[in-house]
């Protein structure tokens, strides 16, 4: 069986696979990290959305044998290791992004690389925009724009230039 | 033959295309939905580890997309307006993460009549690089493309990239899409166009691409004719469709599709005009 060796969460794993076998399955069953969900195994709703070489891309999508030699940073990945919470996990408990919670890991990787990626600032329409591969059934999607938003000066460490209206 | 291969050099990729059929792997964004819970089609080409063939490149003549380039390279390449079709194309295929993933030529190789690429590429008069150990050979798009899922590439061919040529004078692009939804959905009828403009404001040419609306994406040459000369407005012809030949399925009707293809038409013009003027 071929091996894929890839590098999830700043720890080097080596793993047997299949061809077919799926990256969220290698993180899932071989390496145990179930905070990468599962929603519609078919690439549209985001739950398995993991950052793959620094963009956010969905696992249920990507053939495992195609990250040999990728980082991954999965949401067990975003903590520091004395359990402080990354800046979007925080803001995400702080304005109660979430109600169930299948789709917060997805929503929470999608949120992080859409904040990192526009260091110019981002509107409301932009928020939303950028989380429109992200599903989430419970929340109306209003108090997680409200997280990201809040997240944007946490993470760029300034005042959003562009508030978001 | 190896289940598997990711070759980390063109020649290696070539040669292992030569040595019998494989499914060439990119993104990955159309393969994997398409096989939930079955084997792999077949013996895979995994080509994300090629060097050098993900950066869109200007040249004297011509852009050049290679295979790996994204549809998030496409919105993030400096690029000029004769590419605001395929930019919003790539802005609305899927969602961030499958434009991440997702490359263009993927998206043409995959030749599903509803591909958002395509029609956009046709109206751009893209050629597709075709290489193989047997040496390179150059097709149009509209000669590439040649049914639903069906295209012209030999199997020991690899689409390496698209050139686009650079049109003589300022030129525009526009893309109008219909899907039951705004984001993640299918397309029920696109159109792209791309016209190329006189001093004076006035279409010097236009390609004129429709897409869901038959096998393939097809160029209205009728169309195109009529509005050589003309300043682009929403209700300048009534475009003869004859051409298009869409089906009745789950997403629209066939009677359906070409009436909200008549509208997206009256649409393409009307922002051409908007950004015709702004541009001018």
């Amino acid at each position: 069986m071929p091996q894929v060796t890839l590098t999830v969460n700043g720890k080097r794993h080596t793993v047997a696979v299949e061809g077919r076998t799926l990256l969220v399955e290698v993180l899932r069953e071989k390496l145990g990290l179930t905070g990468t969900h599962i929603g519609c195994d078919t690439s549209q709703c985001g739950a398995c959305v993991v950052h793959v070489n620094g963009d956010s891309v969905k696992s249920c999508t990507m053939l495992a044998l195609q990250a040999e030699g990728a980082e991954v940073t999965t949401i067990e990945g975003l903590a520091k290791p004395d359990g402080t919470l990354h800046p979007m996990q925080e803001m995400f408990r702080e304005h109660h992004a979430l109600q169930c919670g299948y789709c917060t890991p997805g929503m929470v990787m999608s949120a992080i690389d859409l904040v990192a990626k526009h260091p110019e600032g981002l509107t409301e329409r932009e928020i939303r925009e950028g989380l429109d591969g992200n599903l989430c059934r419970c929340t109306g999607y209003h108090n997680i724009v409200k997280a990201v938003a809040a997240a944007w000066p946490l993470m760029h460490q300034k005042a959003m230039p562009q508030a978001a209206e | 033959m190896d289940a598997w291969l990711r070759p980390t050099s063109l020649a290696d990729a070539l040669a292992a295309l030569a040595a019998g059929p494989r499914v060439i792997l990119a993104g990955g964004t159309d393969l994997y939905p398409s096989h939930v819970a079955r084997p792999l089609p077949g013996p895979i080409l995994d080509i994300t580890a090629l060097p050098d063939l993900r950066r869109i490149e200007a040249h004297p003549g011509y852009w050049r997309i290679p295979c790996l380039a994204t549809w998030s390279d496409v919105i993030g390449a400096d690029l000029p307006a004769l590419f605001d079709g395929l930019r919003a194309a790539a802005r609305q295929v899927g969602g961030v993460q499958v434009q991440n993933a997702g490359t263009v030529i993927g998206n043409l190789c995959n030749a599903s009549p509803a591909a958002d690429g395509i029609p956009n590429l046709l109206a751009l008069d893209a050629t597709v690089e075709l290489a193989s150990r047997a040496g390179t050979r150059h097709l149009g798009v509209a000669d590439f493309v040649q049914g639903n899922r069906r295209t012209a590439r030999r199997p020991d061919e690899l689409a390496v990239a698209l050139r686009i040529p650079r049109p003589a004078g300022p030129a525009l692009g526009v893309f109008e899409k219909l899907g039951a939804r705004r984001y993640l959905v299918i397309s029920i009828t696109m159109v792209a166009v791309v016209a190329e403009f006189d001093p004076a404001g006035r279409i010097r040419r236009a390609r004129v691409a429709v897409g869901a609306c038959g096998p393939r994406a097809l160029r209205l040459p009728g169309l195109e004719a009529a509005l050589a000369g003309r300043r682009p407005e929403p209700d300048l012809v009534t475009p003869d469709l004859a051409p298009l030949a869409p089906i009745d399925d789950v997403r629209a009707s066939a009677g359906y599709r070409l009436q909200a293809t008549e509208e997206l038409l009256r649409r393409a013009l009307g922002a051409l005009g908007t950004s015709r003027a702004r541009a001018a």
